[in-house]
């Protein structure tokens, strides 16, 4: 098992302690290695919390997170970032690729901090950019190039350290609809290729090109699809009905 | 508009000044501050408690320029900051512009915003400028070395001067502020910060100028030597400092960081991956205010090192103008004269002379050529003579052997040759107009250095056998004095009757010699009041402005940390995400800030130790000719400085730490 999350609870308390927030009640789920999995839910079902406690940017306030079974919820400020570093990789809504950096330095940035030569970076780059398309586009800065190029420099980021796990966060939200599907497509690849991906996202289409979908509803995973032998459309339709349920009150379908 | 509408834009007013204290406090501090020390500035320059002074006139001749550097200072600066506070509010204002308020209603919030801030500043500023006002003229009493008379002063000109300064600085800011928003449109407004900014470019050119600037600036400061071009060249040498400091910031930093980024090998290290990167865009919107705190720090430092050596120096400077207490000079007669009138003089005065000095003098004006000395072509100085005009004095034989207590002799073509710059002439024959002398040898010192009489230029003494000798050799000279007797004294006795004792020896001379002679009577006690009110009040201003610049270096300094902060906690996400520790990120940011804020203060501090040969220079022409007082004035002044910069540094870091860490 790749990825373990056990009765994960996250309260957050207002500063003067006054009101408490249950983002997350209970959420327990597995991903496997070579797993494309994407977590739906409307906004405010926690989603996002689940995300930066799994990207070790936020702490819990109680249950565990276990990476290739260590936990992740108890290290240290520093062997977090160590850990960020060589086993995750991000891929964000709004892109956060640095405005001071070339594409191909954004690419390089995680090598960097971790502090490999450059001639080694040299070698990892070309492969990963070809793959995705921004060979031409490397020594551009990020106010010159599309939506599209960007994302795919943040991919090309998440990608080049070689992580255990990509974790996307709405990765299509800011993209037009052509823009979007190239992803998809791209994420779709790198997974073929082996990679595992976890994708938080509100985006039906989005979600229809993963292998399988949980559904968050008030801080609890409510249910999950499969993807099995199903095509995109297939998968399109039962995610849709899905999410009419539970806006409905899904509370039947536990 | 109704009561009640005209009532909601004044709470929005204070509603949102409310909401930016943290640039608006800042903000209305130093509108308070300029406020009153404009108010003070300009109290002490039309007092007339200051007017009633003796030397009061002249002190006041001096404030009157400081009213208006800070009036200047003032529009420039307050001008400036409101512009960056707008710059930070357009995504705000736009806002309120798509909630459907229109432009002439935030117009309208804008103007209630201002009143608010011009009230209270001039309220405070006022109040604070007229408690103020007594204690700085008690401070500038006690500079100029007068007896503080009681009583409190309050100018009604004056607080009028100060409302009409500022309501014209409000008024001014808030024009322009109507101009920008009358100028953009909401949907820029809106995305106003974050747009991408495109990357500088490398500009060759500007840097190569910017080099040359500063190059040939400091060249002219170190290789100066004679006063007078100190002097010639004194402005061009600040102007090209300023264009090279300018361009430094803006050029030449983007191009040496851009080679660091070419270096593969450098660049890509953790440590310099973010720094070099994030320097070249901190540098491209922040070159012009590092270039201004330079310029600004370099002013400070110099303003208060000068001013505050010649302050210390004084009694060095009167002794090196006055080399006894009396002295007395006249052209063409007796010494004998001078020594009947000053006897007695000092017995009705019942005071001795000591260190009594007599000789005889002259000198003319002459330019120094390739091949020896000519005298200075008929129409006077020309700036191309700069280089080579240079005093030659004649001194008779008898009267060095006198003094030196040596038995020098010389034949009528030979001389002893001093000079006053401590450059050896290294030659065996000095060529004066058509004649050809032989030096018997060059002198270490010389028994009275004359240079308070020729302060400026480069002299060469020269002992001749006879005072014959001399006289024959200025013959003719239309740039040359006849020969003049000295004689000087220190006095010994009851010293609160020296300056009237030196009184009276001028109306004795006047007695005896009336116009139709040139004669003088100088004494150093007289004197000392003239050199302390003028010393005094120009520190008084030194220090005044230099605490004016140093709080405007201060406000620069916090918005721009402040500015830096908002951004920062952008990239601060984005590197914590891509796996960077905080401490990393903290120290990686942190030691880009500190250079950014540090390289202004070291760029002043080496213009101020290049400028220093220069500046001694002409400390020369005030007589300073104690270069260790000055230098240690000098590094004093940028102790001071530096530590003071320091703790605006961290105590403005805190405020950028909140913001990157919400």
């Amino acid at each position: 098992m790749l990825l373990e999350v056990n009765n994960l609870k996250k309260i957050y308390t207002t500063r003067f302690g006054g009101n408490q927030v249950q983002a997350l009640t209970n959420v327990t789920f597995d991903v496997e290695e070579g797993e494309y999995v994407a977590i739906m839910g409307e906004s405010g079902s926690g989603k996002t919390t689940l995300l930066n406690i799994l990207a070790a940017l936020d702490k819990p306030t109680g249950g565990d997170v276990l990476l290739e079974g260590k936990s992740i919820v108890h290290l240290g400020e520093k062997e977090i970032s160590a850990f960020r570093r060589k086993n995750l990789g991000f891929v964000f809504q709004d892109f956060n690729l640095l405005d001071t950096f070339s594409v191909k330095d954004n690419i390089l940035l995680p090598l960097v901090l971790a502090g490999e030569e450059y001639t080694t970076m040299r070698g990892k780059l070309h492969p990963v950019a070809q793959q995705l398309g921004i060979s031409d586009i490397l020594e551009k800065f990020p106010y010159e190039i599309s939506g599209g190029q960007k994302q795919r420099t943040a991919v090309a980021r998440a990608l080049i350290t070689n992580p255990r796990l990509i974790l996307a966060d709405e990765p299509t939200g800011a993209l037009d609809s052509k823009a979007a599907s190239q992803l998809l497509k791209l994420f779709r690849q790198i997974n073929e290729a082996g990679q595992t991906v976890l994708m938080v996202t509100h985006s039906t289409m989005a979600a229809s090109h993963a292998k399988r979908v949980l559904f968050i509803k008030d801080g609890r995973v409510y249910h999950q699809i499969y993807r099995g032998q199903m095509e995109n459309e297939e998968m399109y339709h039962m995610i849709s009905d899905t999410l009419t349920l539970l806006a409905t009150g899904g509370d039947h379908y536990e | 508009m109704n009561k009640g509408n005209r009532g909601m834009y004044r709470k929005l007013a204070m509603q949102n000044i409310k909401n930016h204290h943290r640039t608006y406090v800042p903000y209305i501090l130093t509108c308070i501050c300029t406020t009153a020390m404009f108010y003070i500035m300009n109290f002490l320059n039309a007092s007339k408690g200051v007017g009633k002074l003796p030397h009061g006139a002249d002190v006041q001749m001096i404030l009157v320029m400081g009213t208006w550097v800070i009036a200047i200072f003032s529009v420039i600066f307050l001008f400036y900051t409101n512009g960056f506070l707008m710059k930070k509010r357009k995504k705000e204002i736009g806002l309120y512009n798509i909630l459907g308020m229109e432009k002439k209603h935030i117009a309208r919030v804008l103007f209630w915003e201002i009143c608010v801030v011009a009230a209270v500043s001039l309220v405070l500023g006022i109040f604070l400028g007229i408690v103020g006002s007594k204690l700085m003229f008690m401070i500038l009493l006690k500079l100029i070395h007068m007896p503080v008379p009681l009583g409190f002063e309050v100018s009604v000109d004056v607080i009028g001067n100060t409302v009409l300064l500022f309501c014209i600085i409000y008024l001014m800011s808030y024009l322009n502020n109507l101009r920008q928003i009358h100028l953009a449109k909401p949907v820029d407004l809106l995305s106003g910060e974050h747009v991408g900014e495109r990357e500088p470019k490398s500009n060759w050119l500007l840097a190569l100028m910017g080099l040359l600037c500063l190059g040939g600036g400091y060249y002219i400061a170190i290789s100066t030597e004679s006063v007078l071009t100190a002097l010639t060249y004194f402005f061009p040498a600040v102007i090209l400092v300023m264009i090279g400091t300018y361009c430094l910031f803006t050029a030449i930093s983007i191009v040496v960081l851009k080679l660091l980024r070419k270096n593969k090998k450098f660049y890509y290290k953790t440590r310099h991956f973010v720094s070099v990167s994030g320097l070249i865009y901190r540098m491209k919107q922040n070159a012009v205010g590092l270039a201004n705190i330079c310029i600004l720090s370099t002013g400070v430092l110099l303003m208060i090192s000068t001013t505050v050596s010649l302050y210390v120096g004084r009694e060095s400077v009167l002794e090196g103008r006055y080399p006894r207490e009396i002295q007395m000079q006249v052209e063409e007669q007796e010494l004998s004269d001078l020594e009947t009138i000053s006897e007695t003089l000092l017995q009705e005065y019942e005071l001795k002379a000591e260190d009594e000095l007599r000789f005889h003098f002259t000198n003319e004006i002459m330019l120094r050529e390739e091949d020896g000395f000519v005298s200075q072509p008929e129409g006077g100085y020309t700036s191309e003579m700069t280089d080579k005009v240079v005093g030659v004095a004649y001194i008779p034989l008898d009267e060095y052997n006198l003094y030196s207590g040596r038995e020098v002799t010389l034949k009528e073509n030979q001389v002893l040759l001093f000079v006053n710059t401590k450059k050896e002439y290294n030659k065996d024959e000095i060529r004066i107009k058509d004649k050809t002398l032989q030096v018997k040898e060059e002198l270490e010192e010389i028994f009275i250095d004359v240079k308070s009489y020729l302060p400026t230029t480069t002299t060469y003494y020269l002992v001749v056998d006879s005072l014959d000798t001399a006289r024959k050799m200025v013959e003719g000279a239309k740039y040359g004095s006849p020969v003049c007797s000295f004689f000087m004294y220190n006095l010994e006795g009851d010293e609160s009757r020296f300056i009237d004792f030196t009184d009276e020896l001028m109306e004795r001379m006047r007695d005896k010699y009336q116009d139709e002679v040139y004669w003088m009577v100088e004494g150093r006690s007289a004197n000392r009041d003239t050199f302390q009110r003028i010393d005094g009040g120009f520190l008084f201003l030194g220090v005044f402005l230099g605490c004016l610049f140093l709080m405007g270096t201060t406000l620069i300094i916090y918005y721009k940390q402040v500015s830096e902060g908002y951004e920062d906690h952008y990239r601060f996400q984005i590197m914590r995400k891509v796996g960077m520790s905080k401490k990393e990120v903290k120290s990686s940011i942190r030691s880009q800030i500190l250079m950014v804020f540090f390289l202004p203060l070291v760029m002043a501090m080496i213009h101020i130790a290049m400028a220093f040969p220069l500046i001694s220079r002409l400390m020369a022409l005030m007589y300073l000719t104690n270069v260790p007082l000055f230098a240690v004035c000098t590094v004093a002044t940028a102790g001071v400085f530096a530590m003071v910069y320091g703790v605006i540094f961290l105590f403005t870091a805190r405020t950028y730490d909140k913001i990157v860490n919400v």
